[in-house]
């Protein structure tokens, strides 16, 4: 019983999408459910926001929650949900309209999946509001179905390669201009003994670049269905040249993964040989540089101009290679039942103030009006500007979420690590990828 | 250990016997087991109705969502029978479970007939290192390992590179599959056994020594006397913990999840209970799962049916 | 450690037997007991002594710091002890009581449906739980109980209830109903003699399963991580999980992750310590009758 009413509810709430064989009676227009319950809850609602992981300082919490009682007069609950069990939190509290919280952040890579299922309210009423096209369009499009607006991009990093300049200059090595430079480079100061790249067999965000910046892609979309791309000449190009840089020279092992590649580059990381580069956001700029006990007892690292650098990813014949864009978006539960204190909260986090303040803590506005404080105040701002200029974004595919959960991007890159076929590889992969890619 | 048989009729299980239950027409049966059924039906009810009917139906996330959900008849289950996904779990939780379950028990025995030979001093100091190991949290013994087996830091690898010619320091347990599966299974027979080895000594406590020299004076062997007096008189115990061991080894969900939490992750690296959660919860696939639930139940009755069998042959009495 | 057996009468034997095995059984104490001595080692020192290239064995001159930031600091573990505490007290009392009265019933009773009654509490377990973690979350949801201790409650006990139903009929029926109707004769009501006489006797039986009950609801954290979405209702377990995660400078403290386990581990081994007596007895009865 229970269950058929949350069902209609996001039913009603879907909207635009048109859902076969349901035969629910409670067909009403979604805008007026929604200034339904509004009405009847006049005023102050209390809400709740869900942010994934810690990446959003506590600063601009206390900011949210203390403008959202400004301006609605309710409070705002803000809970933070571990990466690893976001995807199992929302897809059992975002139809339950009990429980659901009224907005959520969801990773970029899972919003697809959620707003093709109808799991976030229709707000394209509001996206001029919010920043219209002044937004991250790569983002939008994930959060979008067709032209209407489910989800909006809350803020993006973009990744850069960070390096050891005392290790380069010991080396004798410049830093690299083409990406296969960066093998040679690496390799060099590796057969030199002096220190190795960082490349987790296992991450598949960074070396993603490689497929890209060789033009291939993950999946393509003909305008029905998504197909996976693994296999083709490009992509299986890209995967040659990772494994050569894999095999001659890093110093990551096969079942590492991007989680510590934050801080691969600072002293005693590493036993044995050091690592003189690694790709990580550019927020990692806060977890790298000399390390020491603050006056809690807890380690901290301080950025070092001299030691430490960073550059964008050169391509394959120069400039710049596509990396993988990371970040997320946010947007209303479908289900929530404070619909006018939700959308408050929206115009709050797309305010250029609060905007402002992400591009000061380093995370990248989703207003790209306001980028230019992000490339004055955020570390390493310009740089990432640039690597964002070219950056890409997973499929926007209802099974994406599916695929990550089942880590079979990671399988795929560690087995070429491994040095394994890749061209037998990658056509097992995309079978195994088309599988989950359409949902 | 030299002794001597008796005619084995004449000994005689030293446990009670068990009451026969009685035939009467009393509500009272009925008010013991309602609190029972009631909170078995409050906890379990909904959801096992809610997984069957589902294991029938195409349930994905859109349905979660508020799509009506269809009923697809045996589509689920024929998915995955035909698949070599389900085939490929079930054979690696399978060969799993008979590894661990069975070191399990062949060590639980052995320290159990080991701490009914040694000095007390030496029984005590094993069995409170035992209940030490056994008295761990799972989230916590899953912890210590990972910091044991720590490539960089781990004292495993450090205590093997003390031999000569080894290297292991970097050395990731957690890399390949069947090194995977290893670890965990080391670290779930470490956590068993202290249980089985406990309860199997308990039981040979049971033996009587005036039984055992009755024997002995009789002439039997060591041998002899574990096979005709403690292996029966163990029996039921034994057939119990290994109905256990085989239930608890095929469903490890807990420990795979944490060690895959802690390194590698991905399909390669599951059993039934994470390949069941990752089909339904991460891949939003609920329907699905819920027929593979379906199938690892049948599958564990087929498995157990030994044991149900004699149970209700007992009962039948 | 003792058991209810009589004392032993081996004779003497100058046997070297009995020296290689106490020899073996310390080996193996040690095998068993190093990964919890490591625990707590571990726990006592500094981030640079646990990362040194070698292992400190023994922790001399070692450091609370550990201690101090897991039970200072906002790590919340104080919150989840307690709501550990309380879920796994809660589900434990309820469910030895249900599971008692059930069990008494068909080991002592034969009814109607008493068969279907012993089949289902056997089938219920082999049914592997991850496929119902949504209807579990529906139903609590609907009860509006999530992130409540009742909410969880309610699971757990259905999830215990059966193992150790089926458990505590071996040990009812280990006690001859025989010594109950004896003492009916002696004047005594059925009631009467069953607290009298099979209660008693059945005390070691009802802590060994309890231990079991204990130790299935204490570790749970699957199912907990659903219902209990909320940081400040989080069960010990799904803190030490959270806990154990890297730093945001990536490297894991060893020191304070096992001080977090360490603290984690003593309620249970206390517990065990009290019940460990009555517990070794209980094996003896339980499981033996089947």
């Amino acid at each position: 019983m229970k269950k058929t009413m949350l069902g209609v509810t996001a039913f009603a709430a879907a909207g635009a999408i048109a859902l076969a064989g349901c035969s629910s009676p409670g067909e009403t227009e979604p805008t007026a459910a929604a200034s339904e319950s509004a009405a009847t809850a006049g005023g102050a609602e209390d809400i709740t926001l869900w942010l994934m992981g810690t990446d959003t300082p506590e600063a601009l919490i206390d900011y949210l929650k203390t403008t959202y009682t400004e301006e609605n007069g309710g409070a705002l609950t803000v809970e933070q949900i571990g990466w690893g069990d976001a995807i199992a939190s929302l897809t059992t509290a975002l139809p339950d309209s009990a429980n659901t919280p009224d907005v959520t952040e969801v990773g970029n890579t899972q919003s697809a999946t959620f707003t093709t299922v109808g799991a976030f309210l229709d707000i394209s009423d509001m996206y001029e509001e919010l920043g219209g096209d002044s937004l991250l369009q790569g983002f939008v499009e994930a959060g979008s179905v067709g032209d209407t607006k489910y989800a909006l991009p809350y803020y993006f990093g973009s990744r850069l390669t960070w390096f050891r300049k005392d290790l380069y200059e010991q080396g004798g090595v410049e830093v690299p201009t083409t990406l296969a430079e960066v093998t040679e480079v690496n390799a060099s100061l590796k057969d030199q003994g002096i220190a190795g790249m960082y490349v987790p067999g296992q991450d598949w965000r960074d070396g993603i670049s490689w497929i890209f910046a060789n033009g291939g892609e993950i999946a393509t979309f003909d305008g029905e269905t998504w197909t996976s791309a693994l296999a083709t000449p490009e992509s299986v190009e890209g995967m040659r040249q990772w494994q050569e840089l894999f095999e001659t020279a890093s110093v990551a092992k096969v079942t590492d993964d991007d989680s510590t590649a934050y801080q691969a580059i600072n002293d005693d990381f590493l036993q044995g040989t050091p690592a003189a580069t690694t790709m990580a956001p550019n927020w990692a700029y806060w977890s790298l540089g000399d390390l020491a006990e603050n006056d809690e007892g807890e380690q901290v690292a301080t950025w070092n101009d001299k030691k430490f650098g960073a550059y964008v990813l050169p391509g394959v014949d120069g400039g710049t290679a596509p990396v993988f864009a990371g970040g997320s978006n946010i947007g209303i539960s479908a289900a929530t039942e404070n619909v006018e204190g939700s959308k408050t909260l929206m115009r709050i986090i797309f305010s250029e103030e609060y905007q402002t303040m992400l591009a000061e803590n380093g995370l990248g506005p989703a207003n790209l009006d306001y980028a230019d404080t992000y490339t004055e105040v955020a570390a390493m701002g310009d740089l990432a500007l640039e690597a964002a200029s070219s950056a890409k974004l997973t499929p926007a595919a209802p099974g994406w979420a599916a695929i990550e959960e089942a880590k079979l991007m990671e399988q795929y890159f560690a087995a070429v690590a491994q040095g394994g076929d890749i061209e037998s590889l990658a056509v097992e992969y995309d079978a195994k990828l088309n599988d989950l890619i359409n949902g | 250990m030299t002794t001597t048989a008796p005619a084995p009729g004449t000994l005689e299980a030293p446990a009670a016997p068990a009451s026969r239950p009685k035939r009467r027409r009393s509500p009272l049966p009925y008010i013991l087991a309602t609190p029972a059924i009631i909170a078995l039906l409050a906890g379990m009810g909904y959801p096992l109705i809610w997984q069957v009917w589902n294991s029938f139906r195409e349930y994905g996330l859109a349905q979660q969502f508020g799509q009506a959900p269809e009923f697809v008849g045996l589509d689920n289950y024929i998915e995955l029978l035909t698949g070599s996904e389900f085939w490929g779990v079930l054979a690696k939780s399978v060969v799993f479970m008979a590894v661990t379950a069975g070191a399990t028990m062949v060590l639980g025995i052995g320290l159990a007939l080991l701490m009914k030979h040694i000095a007390g001093w030496a029984r005590i100091t094993l069995q409170v290192a035992m209940l030490l190991a056994w008295a761990m949290p799972i989230v916590a013994q899953m912890t210590v390992w990972n910091w044991l087996i720590d490539d960089r830091n781990g004292v495993l690898n450090y205590l093997l590179s003390l031999l000569p010619g080894v290297d292991m320091i970097g050395h990731d347990w957690l890399e390949s599959p069947l090194s995977f599966f290893a670890v965990a299974s080391v670290i779930i027979t470490w956590a068993s056994v202290p249980f089985v080895a406990l309860s199997v000594y308990a039981g040979l406590t049971q033996v009587s020594d005036d039984v055992v020299e009755a024997a002995q004076l009789d002439g039997a062997g060591g041998f002899q006397m574990l096979r005709r007096i403690t292996l029966p008189i163990l029996r039921p115990i034994l057939v119990i913990l290994l109905l256990l061991q085989m239930i608890w080894d095929l469903r490890v969900y807990a420990q795979i999840e944490l060690l895959q939490g802690f390194g590698a992750a991905g399909t390669q690296y599951d059993l039934l209970g994470t390949y069941i959660y990752g089909l339904g919860i991460g891949q939003g696939h609920f329907g699905v799962a819920a027929a593979a639930a379906m199938l690892v139940m049948l599958f564990t009755i087929a498995l157990s049916w030994f044991y149900v069998r004699e149970l209700l042959k007992e009962d039948a009495q | 450690m003792t058991t209810t057996s009589l004392p032993a009468r081996r004779k003497p034997r100058r046997s070297p037997m009995r020296h290689i095995g106490a020899g073996v059984a310390l080996v193996l104490a040690v095998a068993w007991a190093f990964p919890v001595y490591w625990m707590v080692n571990s726990s006592f020192l500094s981030v640079t002594t646990i990362t040194a290239l070698t292992p400190t064995w023994v922790p001399f001159g070692g450091t609370l710091a550990n201690y101090k930031n897991v039970l200072q600091g906002s790590t919340g573990f104080t919150d989840a002890l307690l709501m550990s505490l309380g879920v796994t007290g809660v589900a434990l009392v309820i469910c030895i009581v249900f599971a008692f009265l059930g069990a008494l019933a068909i080991s002592r009773f034969r009814f109607r449906g008493r068969k279907a009654l012993v089949l289902a509490i056997i089938l219920v377990q082999m049914l592997p739980a991850e496929a119902m973690f949504i209807a579990q979350y529906q139903m609590i949801s609907g009860l509006g109980l999530l992130n409540t201790l009742a909410g969880v409650s309610i699971i757990y006990v259905a999830m215990v209830v059966p193992f150790t139903m089926w458990m505590l009929r071996g040990f009812v029926a280990g006690v001859p109903a025989d010594l109950e109707e004896a003492a009916m004769i002696d004047g005594c009501s059925r009631f009467g003699a069953f607290m009298r006489v099979t209660f008693p006797l059945l005390a070691p039986g009802l802590v060994a399963s309890g231990v079991f009950a204990f130790l299935q609801v204490w570790n749970e954290f699957a199912l907990a991580s659903i219902i209990l979405t909320s940081e400040q209702q989080e069960t010990l377990p799904l803190w030490l999980r959270n806990f154990a995660q890297p730093s945001s400078l990536g490297m894991l403290e060893w020191g304070q992750v096992m001080a977090g386990s360490t603290l984690v581990a003593v309620p249970v081994i206390v517990f065990f310590l009290i019940v460990q007596q009555r517990m070794t007895q209980g094996l003896v009865g339980g499981a033996v009758k089947g």
